[in-house]
């Protein structure tokens, strides 16, 4: 066989060609095709690349180059779209610059606002309580039955020797800590009962638990959303949800905070430039507000919602955190107070259970293909340990007295509603002040009016906003508004006369100013709760009015 | 569409037995002193570069055909489903103008893959998780889509929870303090930290906390996720960069992404190509504008819990001082179970804590409470009360999980109960080793240092993991299974977290099964080269072999790779 390797006739013999290449060129290619012929089906592919080269020696030659251009492709890197070739720079010079690189300091401290720190009370004992042992800044400061209107206990029902016992019985039998997160054997019996506990309460399909109220949004809406899907928020949401907006990827749209023309306005908008661009499938569409507003009080109104909503095909999340518990006959929120059915209206609620329930962590209620998605799409459900189980239990335990006795929720309502009616009706104090929170609302908000801010700060919600979000994009490292600072200054002054002269303990609004990206007013807030008494109440409204009066009259 | 609130799952009653069995089923007696290893610290010296024992072609190759064969009965039962039966998937498709929930593509995955083994996922469980954990049966329906539970439950051995100390007890100092605190405090705080939230109890906690890590001051959570979700964006912006490890947790990259400063990922543990991104970073500075960054941090993991590895921390530290960076150190599994007094990485390693600029770590997993804390120096921590969110927005720690920190962590220093710290620390030392010198000699593959009480095993194919986990639950034993997108898509794997309430008797019989099944399942594929052989063949051992000589031998650094 060997002796019939031949030089090839199409080779010029002008050209001389060394015999060693050409007999081990031989000798490759006899081998290649007597083993490639040993491939099953191999002569298939040899009959077929000799018929096609006899038909069009062209078309062998083309098919040669294109499998080594795509060797070649194949091999190559590949360069990124858009980048630049930087300029080449010696080893020296790069440890040159490295040299002179000067960080920031990793956290850059500022005096200018450090008071606050000496102003955060430490309480010996329970913050729940309404008699409190507080001291301050390190122990300088000591209030002895301090009386407290602070607390988010609402209707103090956690505190009840029947939940205490409960929770003492299962830190007997599970333990402190649940140990792993929900996917992973940390949901116990009791998670799974509180889920089903709170959706029943409420009325909804199913629920979804969470390690901690303020996560909940955050992890919530980006679960649900990505690039090209439409939020269309309240212009006073809270930080946790303006964190969530933050990370949803979305397309965020502000309406004026609960005004409805606005909102239908922009719905309208929005509905007819997604006419114009026929997109190939509709993007997810949420609104975005809360049941009671976290900085004002104020209360959403769901009707309206509810009614545009539907018109314009979104869907309706909303922030119950400080109105479950709180509104309705029983407690049972926003769509008790409106007599609507919440399982038909809104689509994502979300609640905690570190407010007027009195335990720890946060909810989410929905139907059950949301819930179920959030069990494997929601960050904070995922990659967390799940709640202690005595936590839980205690909810449960609580949510079951809410529904067999609703004394407590018209206690704090009649309570909310005296508190409201003092400020509100009260003249001399509004020449100061403006309530900005509801009636029913257990929180009373209120802040100076916007001709005492002009006086006394010569600032404005609108300028303080501007600065703040002018150093905010400018990325400022300490971050400072002075008329903000002021004005919570002042605040805090009147917070410390009704503690020192009344010994009362009220709050600021505990606001970090650099965190928020909507225009915030600096205010306090006034918590009653359902095992306070009227007397008590009004005595304190005299001991803060006077505290106003007196801090607001002088120049 | 039925689900889990329609299924109520019981409440199971405590079991009637005795005080003394109760307390051996949540923290078994040490059966022999021979039974501990003494760790110890690293006096500095960085690690390794790791060995990664892969598995031969043909386990890749049938890893990757069992995706491919699950990915096209998913796509012909979708096709089917959404012809013929459009009643049972209406959660994706249009309804009344609204966009389904989530896409058809988005869930392919969840809907197809997943819920064919969402039996081994969410098992409920009731009781302390400590060395047994309680599991509740249920019957599975409709291919996982419900499950019914008839009331009874098993006692299986737990290899599952991050109870790395066993102080997931209900007996004991812990559970005296937690029940002290409930009288004294109650169950709830009353607020934000800021408003009214902080008794004299967070005060002391934090200072011990702070005392234990050795930093100045520390700052506690509720929550460990949220700690790090809500930590960045305090004292990052969009002109800082982020050098991040690849394998970090998400609560890290959802608080850096929240934050808006600019990432950086390099390679999981490879030290040179972070100091090449370092360089090239400080060189090049802000992508668009090329000015210097602000500031740059590196954020690592003590360790990882998906791997079982460690951040090589001398040498992190050494190029954080080179080039002028911050180390932030998340040390969510190593607190507690690391280092020769339980102080995690730095312990470990033998570096002063200095030398971290902020340390994180979670309360929930060694010490059996819930929550998160961050250490640093004091000036850095006021600057952090006052700036971060969730001391203002969010909910404090509750009175009874700060007792059980408390009274944990003092347990572990030898404040309370002397000795009985240490010898929780050496007995998660030794059944960590052993666990995991044993495994190797039986020829598995398992990732990680020798130290690290999370020990991953490799199953690779997808269809294992629900084999594995039913078998292992047959026999008892409470594992956890994770596939993608936890891990690299062919590198599924059955995670043990080793226990101090575990007794070496525990580990034997579950290396017995684990052998088992291993046969059974064709799980034994390692080559040798990241131990467990001592003549460089793949090893194979006897299990009687193993269980022999292994207790001993696994004292020894020599027999592992570290």
């Amino acid at each position: 066989m060997i002796d019939s390797v031949n030089v090839p006739e199409v080779l010029p013999s002008s050209i001389p060609v060394p015999s060693a290449v050409i007999s081990s060129a031989s000798y490759l290619w006899f081998y290649f095709i007597t083993f490639f012929k040993l491939i099953p089906g191999a002569h298939y592919v040899i009959d077929y690349v000799e018929k096609s080269h006899q038909d069009d020696p062209y078309r062998t030659f083309v098919e040669v180059l294109l499998i080594l251009y795509s060797i070649v492709y194949f091999l190559s890197k590949p360069k990124k779209k858009g980048a630049v070739d930087q300029p080449k720079l010696s080893e020296k010079e790069i440890d040159n610059l490295i040299e002179e690189w000067e960080p920031e300091p990793i956290v850059v401290p500022d005096e200018r606002n450090e008071w606050r720190l000496a102003k955060i009370p430490v309480i010996e004992g329970s913050g729940a309580d309404n008699v409190i042992n507080i001291t301050r800044d390190n122990g300088k400061e000591a209030y002895a039955s301090a009386f407290n209107l602070c607390s988010f206990n609402f209707l103090q029902l956690s505190k009840h020797p029947r939940v205490v016992e409960i929770a003492k019985e299962i830190i007997k039998n599970y333990g402190v800590g649940s140990c792993g997160p929900a996917g992973f054997y940390g949901n116990e019996d009791v998670h799974y009962n509180l889920e089903y506990d709170l959706a029943s309460f409420f009325g909804t399909e199913n629920s979804v638990l969470y390690g901690q109220d303020f996560c909940v949004s955050s992890s919530v809406i980006p679960a649900f959303t990505k690039r090209g899907d439409v939020i269309v928020a309240d212009d006073k949401i809270s930080v946790s949800s303006q964190n969530a907006l933050q990370l949803s990827r979305s397309t965020v749209y502000y309406y004026k905070h609960n005004d409805m023309a606005s909102l239908e306005n922009l719905l309208h908008e929005l509905d007819e430039a997604e006419k114009k661009e026929k997109l190939p499938a509709i993007p997810r569409k949420f609104i975005v507000t809360e049941g009671i507003f976290h900085r004002t009080g104020e209360i959403a109104p769901l009707p309206e919602l509810v009614q545009l909503k539907r018109k314009y095909k979104y869907r309706l999340f909303i922030d119950e955190t400080f109105s479950i518990g709180v509104l309705g006959a029983t407690g049972r929120g926003l769509t008790e107070y409106y007599n609507i059915n919440r399982a038909t209206s809104i689509d994502i609620t979300v609640g905690s259970l570190a407010t007027a329930i009195g335990s720890s962590g946060g909810f989410v209620l929905g139907d059950n293909v949301m819930v179920r998605h959030q069990r494997i799409g929601s960050n904070a459900y995922c990659f967390s340990a799940s709640l202690p189980p005595y936590a839980v239990r205690t909810a449960s335990t609580v949510l079951q007295m809410m529904d067999e006795d609703n004394s407590s929720v018209t206690k704090l309502r009649y309570l909310s509603n005296k508190l409201h009616e003092w400020f509100q009706t009260d003249t001399e104090l509004l020449r100061y002040i403006e309530v900005t929170s509801h009636r029913d609302s257990s929180v009373l908000h209120f802040q100076l009016t916007d001709a005492q801010r002009q006086q006394k700060f010569g600032s404005s919600i609108e300028s303080v906003f501007q600065e703040s979000q002018y150093q905010q994009q400018h990325c400022i490292s300490d971050h400072f508004v002075e008329s903000w600072e002021k004005e919570e200054i002042f605040l805090q002054a009147i917070v410390d006369t009704v503690l020192i002269d009344g010994n009362i303990l009220i709050s600021r609004d505990t606001i970090v100013l650099k965190q928020e990206t909507l225009p915030v007013t600096p205010n306090i807030s006034i918590c009653c709760n359902s095992s306070m008494e009227e007397s008590q109440l009004l005595d304190a409204y005299n001991v803060i009015r006077i505290a106003i009066i007196k801090h607001c009259s002088e120049a | 569409m039925i689900s889990i609130s329609s299924t109520r799952v019981p409440l199971i009653p405590p079991e009637d037995i005795p005080l003394e069995d109760k307390k051996e089923n949540e923290f078994g007696q040490l059966t022999s002193e021979e039974y501990l290893y003494q760790s110890k610290s690293r006096d500095g010296k960085a690690l390794q570069d790791p060995i990664l024992d892969a598995p031969a072609y043909h386990v890749s190759l049938i890893t990757y055909l069992n995706y491919l064969i699950l990915i096209i009965l998913g796509h012909i039962h979708d096709f089917l489903g959404l012809t013929f039966q459009k009643e049972k998937h209406k959660d994706i498709m249009e309804q009344d103008g609204l966009a389904p929930w989530f896409s058809t593509f988005e869930s392919f995955y969840v809907r197809r893959l997943k819920q064919r083994i969402d039996d081994c996922f969410s098992r409920p469980t009731t009781g302390v998780p400590g060395r047994f954990i309680r599991c509740l049966d249920r019957v599975s329906h409709n291919l996982n889509d419900y499950f019914t539970y008839p009331g009874t439950t098993s006692m299986c051995l737990n290899l599952s929870s991050y109870n790395y100390l066993g102080f997931a007890q209900s007996e004991g100092q812990c559970t005296t303090a937690a029940l002290e605190a409930t009288d004294k405090y109650g169950v709830y705080s009353g607020g934000p930290r800021t408003r009214i939230g902080t008794t004299d109890l967070h005060v002391m906690t934090e200072k011990y906390v702070a005392q234990f890590v050795g930093k100045e001051d520390a700052i506690l959570f509720s929550m460990g996720y949220g700690t790090n979700a809500n930590f960045f964006n305090s004292f990052l912006d969009s002109k800082c960069l982020v050098i991040s490890d690849s394998l970090n947790h998400t609560s890290i990259r959802t608080g850096v992404r929240l934050s808006g400063a600019a990432v950086k990922t390099f390679k999981h543990n490879d030290m040179r190509a972070l100091e090449k991104l370092i360089r090239e970073q400080i060189v090049q500075g802000q992508s668009k504008t090329h000015r210097p960054w602000k500031k740059i941090i590196i954020c690592v993991e003590g360790l990882y819990s998906m791997e079982g590895t460690m951040a090589n921390l001398p040498k992190l530290v050494e190029l954080k001082k080179k080039y002028k960076c911050y180390l932030f150190v998340d040390e969510a599994h190593s607190i507690g179970a690391m280092g020769p007094s339980g102080r995690g990485v730095c312990d470990f390693f033998g570096i002063p804590c200095s030398d971290i600029d902020i340390m994180m770590g979670t309360l929930t997993k060694s010490f059996g409470a819930a929550g998160g804390y961050i250490a640093a120096d004091k000036w850095i921590i006021d600057r952090f009360r006052l700036d971060l969110t969730t001391p203002h927005y969010g909910e404090p720690t509750p009175a009874p999980v700060l007792a059980q920190i408390a009274s944990s962590l003092k347990t572990i220093t030898g404040d309370i109960n002397p000795g009985e710290g240490q010898e929780r620390l050496q007995r998660i030392a030794f059944n960590a080793r052993y666990l995991r010198l044993a495994l190797q000699r039986l020829g598995f593959i398992v990732y990680g240092i020798a130290d690290s009480p999370v020990i991953p095993m490799l199953l690779y194919a997808p269809s294992k993991m629900p084999a594995f986990s039913r078998m292992m639950l047959q026999r008892k034993i409470a594992v956890v299974v994770v596939a993608y997108p936890a891990t690299p898509l062919i590198e599924s794997r059955v995670r043990f977290c080793v226990s101090a309430a575990l007794t070496k008797e525990d580990i034997d019989y579950l290396l017995q099964h684990i052998n088992e099944v291993g046969d059974k399942l064709f799980l034994k594929v390692s080559s040798g080269k990241a131990g467990g052989s001592l003549d460089g063949k793949p090893p194979r051992w006897n299990i009687d072999e193993v269980i022999k000589r292994t207790p001993t031998d696994c004292k020894d650094d020599s027999f592992f790779r570290i």
